[in-house]
Parts: C-alpha cells; structure tokens; sequence
C-alpha cells in the first residue's frame, strides 16, 4: 500500500502526467454534460410538441365533426410519433442528430411518409457529435499514449532503467505497479463522470457495468499496445511517434476504408427505388376500375369483405384501400431495402471485432440504443402504430359509421 | 549556394535516409491516390444514378395516362441533386442531406434518403477523400517529419556548432521550413494530380479549383510553419513532438466537433413536426377554401367575377376551381418559402457560429473553404432546395392553369357516373410540363462563398510567419 501511495507520489510530480489526468477528467466531464444537455434538449422537444399536436387534432376535430366523415378524419389527421432517447443515449448520441425522432404520420400510404427527415444542419453533423463516445474512442487511446509510452523508455534514457531493473524480486512488480496505476487513474478520469451522469439519467445498473467493463478492455487495449512497441527498446520519441500513427491507422484510416468497402459490397438498392414504384402504385389506382383494387385490398383484408359496394360516388374507404395496396404492392422492396441495411450494419459489426474503436463506438452505441438497430426499430414502432391507425379508421370507413368530435379521442395513441 | 538552400538540403537527405519517414510519405501518397479514386468513382456512380433516377420519373411523369390535371399535382415528380465535379474532391454534406426530392401540391417535402440513413454507423468515423487525407492526415504527416528539424540540432548541439561558424539562427529556421516546405509540396502533390485530372473534364470551374489549390496550399504551409516553430521553441525533441500532437488533436479533431455543438445550442431548430403545425395554423388563419362563406376566398370570387365581367362562377370562361386551386398554392407556397427562408435563417446563424471556430482552428476555416469552392456545403444544398421549390410551385401552377383552361367548371363539379370519364384531359398535357433542370452554382458565387475562409487561411499563416521572426532571434541570443 505504502508503495503505491509513493508511486502515486511520483506520478503526481510529473506535471505532464497530471495535466493529462485532468485534461482526460475535464474531456468526460464536458462531454457527458453536452452529450445530457442534448438528450434533455431532444426529450423537450418531444414534450413540446404534445400540446400543439392536440391543438392541431382539436382544430382538425372542430371542423370535421360538421360533416361527421371518416374519410376527411383519416385524410386530414396526423398523427405525431416519437422516439425518445434511452437512459444511456447521452453517453453516444449515434444517429440521433440526422435520424429524425419525431414524425408525424397519416392513415395514408407509409411508404411515402416513412422516410421523411427532421430538419438539421447538415454542416453540423458532418464532423459528428462532441460525446463521451468521441472522448473514449478517438482521445482517450492518445492520453494512453501519453502516458505510457515513454514508461520504460523514459526510465533508460534517464540512466535509472538498470538500477530500477537490479532491485531484487520487485523488478515485474514495480511496472504491474505502475501501469495498473497510470491505468487505475486513466479508468477513473473517464469513469466518474460517466458514472455520475448515468445514474443522473437513471441508467440501469448492469448496463453502466457494461460500458464500464467495455472501458477497461478499450484501456487494456491500448495500454497493451503502448506496452508491446515498449518492448521494441525504441527510444521514447520513436515510440510516441509509431503509437500516433497507429492510432491514425486504427482510429480514422481503416475504418473509413471499411465504410468504403462495406457500402461496396453490399449495395443497398436505393430506397428512392421503392419510392418511385409505390407511388406509380397508389396513382395507377385512379386509372383502374375501382373494384380491382378493393378485390385486391378484400384479398388481404377478408374482415371488411361485407362492406357496402361502391357508388359512383367518391368514397374514402376506397383511398385508403389504394393506399394501402400500394403500401403492399413494394413490400417486397421494403423488406429488401431493409435487409440491405441490416446487412451493412452486420458488417461493421464484424468489422469491429477487428477494429477495437469500431467495436467501442457500435457497442455503445447499441447500448446507448442511437445505432442503425434503434432506427429501424423505431420504424418498426411506427408501422405498427400505423396498422393500428388504419384498422381504427377502417372500422368507421367500412361501416359508413360516422365519425364525430368524440371519436377524436378514440384514436390509437402512439406509446413512445 | 546559400546557407537556406544548404540546411534544407541536409535535412532532406536526412528525412530521406530515415526509412520510417519515407515508408509514411509513400504510404500518405498511396492513401491520397486511392481517396482520390474511390472518391472519383463514387462521384460517378452517384451522378450516373440521379442521372438515370431523374430521366426514370420524368419518364413516368410524363407517360401518366390521361387523368384530371390535380390527380397530377398529387402523382408530383421526383428530382434529383446532381453532384458537381468537384465533389469527388470534396463531396462536404452531400451524405448526410438528402439527396432526392418528393414534389408535390400544397406540402413542400424533405430531401430524402441521404447516404447517412442508409450506411452503417461507420460513415460516421469519416469520409475517404482526397480533402480528408489532406485536412487530417498530412499535417500529422508534417509533424513527424519535421517536429525534431531545429530541437534535434540543439539536444545534439550542432545547433551551436552552425551558429558559432556564423550560419545566423534565422538560416537555420529557414533552412529547416524551407525542406519541410518541400515535403509538404510534395505531401500535396498526388491532390493536385488528381484535381488537375478532373479540372481536363467537361464543366469543371476553374475559379474554384484555384481557390482550393491555394487554400490547401497555405494550410499545408501553415503547418509546416507550426511544426518548425514548435520545434525551435521546445526544450527538448520529444517535448515539441508531443506539443505539436496536442496541437493537432486540438485543432484537428476536438475543435471542429465542439464547435457544431456550440452553434446547435446557441440557435435552436425547430422541428418539422412544429413547422408543419404552425404553416397548418397560418393558412387555416388565412381562410377556408373549404368553407363557402369564407371571407377571403369570397372576397377572391368577387374579385375574379368583377375581372370576367360575369356574376356567376358558372358563366366564367375558365374553370373556377382550377382559379382557386392556383390562388390556394400560392398562399401555401407563400407560406412554404417564409417558413423555409426562417429555417436556413437558423442554420445559416449556426453555420456562422460554427465557422467563428475558424478563429482558433485553421482545419475549420479550410474545411469552409473547401466546402463552399466545391459548392457542396448548406449553400450549395439550399441552392438545390430553392430551385426544387421553384420547381414545384411552377410544375403545379401549370397543372392548375390546365384545370382551369382544360376543365370545364361544369364536368369538375359534375358527380355523375360518367362525370370522372368527362373531367379527364389528354395525356399529351403532361409532356408541356418541363423538366427540372438543376443550375450549378456560377464559378463567381463558389469563388465569393470560400474567401472568408481563405482570409482566415492566410491571417493564421502570416501571424505565423510573423512568429518565427522573434523565436528566430531567441534562438541566436541562446548561443552560450
């Protein structure tokens, strides 16, 4: 113990070792703040929109209550949908800066709605966010550095390498002492902050364990490859020079490569494809005579089978059929299209099991639920909520029930 | 040949006999060739893909049956954002924005299915392009070459040996700037072979790409400065080379994220959701066209009866409904524009902000400047937004002005059996409907867009320049 207390002493005496402590301490604290400043910011705004959403329905409500028709109930309501953050989504923000976690939808065709995006400034994602994930990822390796590498190396070009090395017995004792020190002090710099924030935002305890534990192996990581080039005997300088570019190539070059590579390999067939082919769908549908298309939509949806013929008079069950076969018609290149992205996601995945800081930042990004994954369960939320929309409006289309100001409140609320 | 020439091309041969430094040159050359390619490439298939997404829905626009002329501002077009030649250099914010676009009557859509929506969360950890390799990778690039040129001399001491035979302290300095100058060249190179490359093909601006030519130019100059500079003012090798890494780390890596946060912060989006909303709010205050008894829209029947010269709707020329269709899009686009115009307001203050960093990060100052001489940042994305608009305001005012012209207010009013057959018009119509035609931005407007960058390039590099003066005479007074 007394020991450790002198080594502590030692290390506190170099004032580049404390300036890298605090630096690395100061670098959590910031990005933890600005990463739960950004989640409340986004749960706000979730919170906001509720009531202007209620106004608009209300004012929707007023006016069609006049006529009592379903149809103009289902044509003219949207309705808002959400996706807020996870406990842990302030620790890596993801995709949530250019996926949008709030839209709004309609009874109508999906296909056409679902793709929408949220106004940003695109100038301002591109760099991407300042979160504790940047912090773990792309700077803690280069305090690592810092640290570490000039460990032994430092210690022979003083002279005192032989004489520390002559001390009987303690000789492996003293650098486990040091390096799991150097390590402890790194792990506690990040950790704290992290830990603070977490329980602030009520992160579920095996969870946190989780990113802690994911922590200490990215730290092992990088302290082991500090410690093997050390075993080189280069001097410092050349040892802080090749962990530098070995970051480089681990940490920007190679994972851009893999980008490069995987959106190769795995061409997505562009989801503007079935954009195109379920809007020629729904409109052909003006063209056709209408009994085609309610066959085609009795087909799949034998429960409204008894509904009254059609006149030749516009009715709205007949829209939202068309819509809804059109919606059917691409589902094919929906379930490619998704497939296709899926499989990219796999694929970095993979890729980081080979890349440290690609498996960090996908890691805790799944964690964090802001990955690829959240987004499309977040879509898959949504089509569900739209099955809902479209059998609650269906019920009164399909029976010519009317549909008055009451009724409003009976829409399928969406659960975030 | 002067001591300058002499001490530059000693330490050249030196850096040349040093197999790591040349292993990491070749290597910098190789990444910049290969970014260049992929990009290249990139930039093809992407152009070859709008291009024929764009000639597929004009082609479906156009071979719609016959049909009433609102079921064609419902059917609306697609358009696609062509990407400049420029973008294989730089391609800025064409991944994260959309880059295809829904048009269609009375809403005004997103720009959908940008790159970032579509790739694995990899795209985030950066882009493989010449720019990138150039931004990020070759100063650090400089910074191992260079950060031990004047620190070596002195930790050996032929730093003392040259001053006392008389070589002065600021031909050392200049000596080692002028060799890692060199390499910088050099480090540039394969960049500019690949954009002098793309500036043989059609289209290319020359304006622009000289900017960007110099722009990157002074900031590679820059950092060779930086790099000398540190390493005549550390004590020791090791102590300028871990500077000059924090530096990098600072200027390169930390300072262009926080400052995106910064600007989000300080100026708050609004959301689409609130947007739509509050455009909902503003027309319903305008008027009901819904509504018979509306005073606005009976104020604009009395108007346009007054104009014909009739007192029924029923004995105007034209069709009615097609009138109130045209005069209800201009309200809406009306709308659309102001709400729009308020958006980039927004994001315009926010890129201002974030651009201020250019202040203290020489990389975001470049970046700017490489965006917008590329024509590939917000601008150049609000450049296609705008006329998208455009667009679409004068494709459905044309489809209005068939419903009033085509349409017979009788058959558009009519509900009988037969009534839909009679309100339909020829399918030739819709071939009078011209295309969207993207216009790039002029070679001017990309030139202004990037000088406030290139002036914040140059200001750093001569207070630079400037700095090496005195540390130059701090080195002389040393001499023991």
């Amino acid at each position: 113990m007394t020991l450790v207390a002198y080594e502590l002493r030692l290390l506190l005496r170099s004032r580049m070792a404390v300036l890298a402590l605090l630096l690395v301490a100061l670098l959590s604290i910031a990005a933890v703040a600005a990463g739960m400043a950004e989640v409340t910011r986004q749960r706000d705004v979730i919170a906001r929109i509720q009531p202007q959403q209620a106004q608009d329905i209300a004012s929707i409500a007023a006016w069609v209550d006049k006529s009592k028709d379903a149809g103009s109930a289902a044509y003219y309501s949207f309705h808002a949908t959400w996706d807020a953050p996870a406990p842990l989504a302030f620790a890596a923000l993801g995709l949530r800066d250019v996926a949008p976690y709030i839209l709004r939808i309609r009874a109508l065709g999906l296909e056409a709605q679902l793709y929408d995006g949220e106004a940003f400034n695109p100038e301002l994602a591109l760099p991407g966010r300042f979160d504790f994930a940047f912090v773990l990822v792309y700077l803690t390796p280069l305090f690592v550095i810092a640290l570490f590498h000039d460990l032994v190396s430092g210690e022979r070009e003083a002279g005192r390498l032989r004489m520390l090395d002559a001390i009987a017995g303690s000789g492996r004792h003293l650098w486990a002492r040091r390096v799991l020190l150097r390590g402890g002090l790194l792990f506690l710099a990040l950790a704290v902050p992290l830990a603070i924030g977490a329980i602030l935002s009520q992160v579920p305890g095996v969870t946190l364990l989780a990113v802690l534990g994911m922590v200490v192996l990215y730290l092992a990581f990088w302290i082991s490859v500090t410690l093997l080039i050390a075993r080189l005997r280069w001097s410092s300088v050349a040892n802080a020079a090749t962990l530098a570019g070995l970051w480089l190539v681990l940490t920007l070059i190679l994972p851009t490569v893999a980008h490069v590579a995987i959106n190769q390999a795995i061409p997505v067939g562009q989801g503007v494809e079935l954009t195109l082919a379920q809007r020629e769908a729904v409109n052909r549908a003006w063209d056709i005579p209408r009994e085609d298309t309610m066959r085609a939509f009795y087909a799949h949806h034998p429960e409204w089978r008894d509904s009254p013929p059609l006149t030749a008079a516009f009715h709205y069950k007949w829209y939202l059929a068309f819509h809804q076969v059109g919606d059917e018609s691409v589902a094919g290149k929906v379930a490619a299209y998704r497939r296709g992205i899926e499989a990219r996601d796999a694929a970095a995945h993979s890729v980081g099991w080979l890349l440290p800081p690609v498996g960090v930042q996908t890691l805790l990004a799944r964690l964090a639920e802001t990955d690829m994954q959240a987004q499309l369960a977040y879509q898959d939320r949504i089509r569900h909520f739209h099955k809902r929309l479209r059998n609650f409006y269906y019920g009164y289309l399909f029976t010519d029930t009317p549909f008055g100001k009451a009724d409003f409140e009976k829409a399928p609320k969406f659960r975030g | 040949m002067s001591a300058v020439t002499l001490i530059a091309r000693d330490e050249l041969r030196l850096m040349r006999r040093n197999r790591v430094a040349v292993v990491a040159f070749a290597l910098l050359v190789l990444l910049t060739l290969a970014a260049a390619l992929i990009s290249w490439s990139h930039q093809q298939s992407i152009t070859q893909t709008r291009a024929r997404f764009q000639a597929q829905a004009a082609k479906e626009f156009e071979t719609q049956p016959d049909r009433h002329p609102h079921r064609m501002v419902h059917f609306g077009n697609f358009v696609f954002r062509p990407l400049g030649l420029l973008a294989a250099f730089d391609p800025g914010v064409d991944a994260f924005t959309g880059n295809s676009m829904f048009l269609e009557g009375h809403r005004q859509n997103s720009a959908n299915f940008g790159d970032v929506r579509q790739s694995s969360m990899l795209v985030r950890f950066g882009q493989l392009t010449p720019a990138f390799v150039l931004q990020v990778i070759a100063p650090l690039l400089l910074i191992f070459l260079g950060y031990g040129a004047v620190a070596r001399e002195r930790e050996r001491g032929t730093l003392r040996q040259m001053l006392v035979q008389g070589v002065s302290a600021r031909a050392v300095v200049m000596g080692k700037l002028l060799a890692l100058g060199v390499v910088a060249a050099l480090v540039g190179l394969p960049a500019m072979i690949a954009f002098l490359l793309i500036a043989g093909q059609p289209g290319a601006l020359a304006g622009p790409m000289l900017v960007i030519a110099l722009g990157y130019a002074a900031y590679l100059a820059l950092w060779a400065i930086i790099v000398i500079l540190m390493s005549a003012l550390a004590r020791r090798g090791r102590d300028a080379l871990l500077a000059l890494l924090a530096l990098w780390v600072v200027l390169v890596i930390l300072l262009p994220r926080i400052a995106p946060d910064v600007a989000a912060q300080a100026h708050a989006l609004p959301t689409r959701l609130e947007t739509d909303i509050a455009i909902a709010r503003d027309l319903h205050k305008l008027g009901d066209s819904h509504n018979p008894d509306d005073p606005f829209f009976k104020a604009f029947k009395e108007k346009t009866l007054r104009q014909y010269g009739v007192t029924r709707v029923e004995d105007l020329p034209v069709n009615y409904s097609g009138l109130l269709a045209m005069e209800g899009e201009k309200l809406t686009s009306g709308l659309f524009d102001d709400y729009a115009d308020r958006s980039f307001a927004i994001q315009a203050a926010q890129t201002r902000l974030n651009d201020g960093f250019g202040i203290i990060s020489p990389a975001i100052a470049l970046k700017r400047l490489s965006m917008a001489a590329a024509g590939t940042d917000l601008t150049g994305h609000r450049r296609f937004m705008t006329q998208a608009e455009a667009y679409r305001y004068d494709m459905v005012q044309r489809l209005n002005r068939l419903q009033a012209e085509a349409v017979s207010y009788a058959n558009d009013t009519a509900k009988d059996a037969g009534a839909d057959r009679r309100k339909r018009i020829s399918a030739g119509h819709w071939e009078t409907i011209p295309q969207f035609q993207f216009k790039p931005a002029r070679a001017a407007d990309l030139v202004k867009a990037s000088l406030p960058g290139l002036g914040l390039l140059l200001a750093w590099l001569v207070i630079a320049a400037l700095a090496l003066l005195p540390v130059a005479r701090h080195l002389q007074k040393a001499r023991p």
